[in-house]
């Protein structure tokens, strides 16, 4: 982190993030009754999208920055993969059990790491 | 709809706990909340700032994360009332998320046309107001409570992506993020500024064109 970030960086930062955002929300609007859902711009910008967050989830688990880091890379990827297996042990998708895996394994490592 | 509105508050209170770990404003922090909404886009914009990209890298890749908005306004406000078709829903569009959206798509179809306006905002609006509350309750939470808890929190986000990657269904988007798992560390490793919006457009638009060329069910060609 450097001495620019409380500055004027971050707020510009977050303008054009917010920008972005709400510009896509109100093009939603505007095309709605206009376009159809199933239209190839949307099926590739839906893909850039996925190959996108997926790039940056492996990023924070593989590479985190931060706190995450003071966890062994092995130990990220097993709780990962528990709680991934939780999640798709049901066809309906466990996702507050897994969810809960997740967390619950990452604070019992932090506990333990803590302990003497 | 219990548990998604408690996974997107879990959600905003771990952005929160980011944001304090990371050495964020309170303010900032919270307001990202209240004016992004968008969880995906928030967690891409800390992240990239955090590790130096340039402006305009951010706004970017933001922008893109948000497109699914577009998908999401195009498939629920046809549905509503010609009535409510009015201005006014550049105001209520700001409180569109997954979880109201997908609340929405499952009850629209059981209730009149008339109904389904206020429907939405009784479901969109409260997800909207407690986000920020969320983070910024996130934000002190992180800050005195013991280090296990706040890894705990900071680790939801992550987490909750990779869980939701496993129930996406179209073949192409399975590869898509096949291919940003594949990618993003080698493009961020060659570059870490435009790692994330080049990995989006090379490994998306791999994905989308082998999708179309192989994976698609062909239509069936009616011979003239």
């Amino acid at each position: 982190m450097n001495a620019d970030m409380q500055g004027w960086g971050v707020w510009l930062a977050l303008s054009a993030a917010c920008f972005g955002t709400y510009i896509c929300r109100a093009a939603g609007v505007k095309l709605s009754g206009h376009i159809h859902q199933d239209s190839e711009v949307f099926r590739w910008l839906s893909a850039v999208t996925y190959a996108m967050v997926a790039a940056l989830t492996v990023r924070m688990i593989l590479l985190p920055l931060g706190l995450l880091a003071s966890v062994p890379l092995s130990l990220r990827v097993l709780i990962c993969a528990l709680s991934v297996a939780v999640m798709v042990s049901s066809p309906q998708r466990r996702l507050v059990p897994a969810l809960l895996t997740g967390t619950l394994l990452m604070l019992a490592y932090g506990v333990y790491s803590a302990s003497p | 709809m219990g548990a998604p509105v408690l996974v997107l508050f879990a959600g905003m209170v771990g952005f929160g706990a980011m944001g304090r770990t990371q050495g964020f404003d309170a303010w900032m922090t919270g307001l990202t909340s209240l004016l992004m909404f968008a969880l995906p886009g928030q967690v891409v914009m800390l992240e990239m700032f955090i590790s130096g990209s340039s402006l305009l890298a951010i706004g970017f890749a933001v922008t893109l994360t948000s497109t699914r908005f577009v998908t999401m306004v195009v498939t629920l406000f046809p549905q509503l009332h010609r009535r409510d078709r009015n201005p006014l829903l550049y105001l209520w569009v700001h409180m569109l998320a997954m979880t109201a959206w997908a609340v929405s798509m499952r009850e629209f179809p059981r209730m009149r046309a008339q109904h389904r306006l206020n429907y939405f905002i009784g479901l969109a609006l409260p997800c909207w107001l407690i986000s920020p509350l969320g983070t910024v309750l996130g934000y002190y939470v992180a800050g005195w409570v013991p280090t296990p808890v706040t890894l705990a929190l900071v680790f939801i986000n992550p987490l909750f992506f990779l869980l939701t990657f496993t129930d996406v269904k179209p073949w192409g988007n399975r590869l898509a993020i096949g291919l940003g798992c594949l990618l993003g560390p080698l493009f961020f490793m060659l570059d870490a500024d435009s790692s994330l919006l080049l990995t989006g457009l090379v490994g998306g638009t791999a994905a989308y064109l082998i999708d179309r060329r192989w994976l698609r069910p062909r239509p069936v060609e009616v011979q003239a």
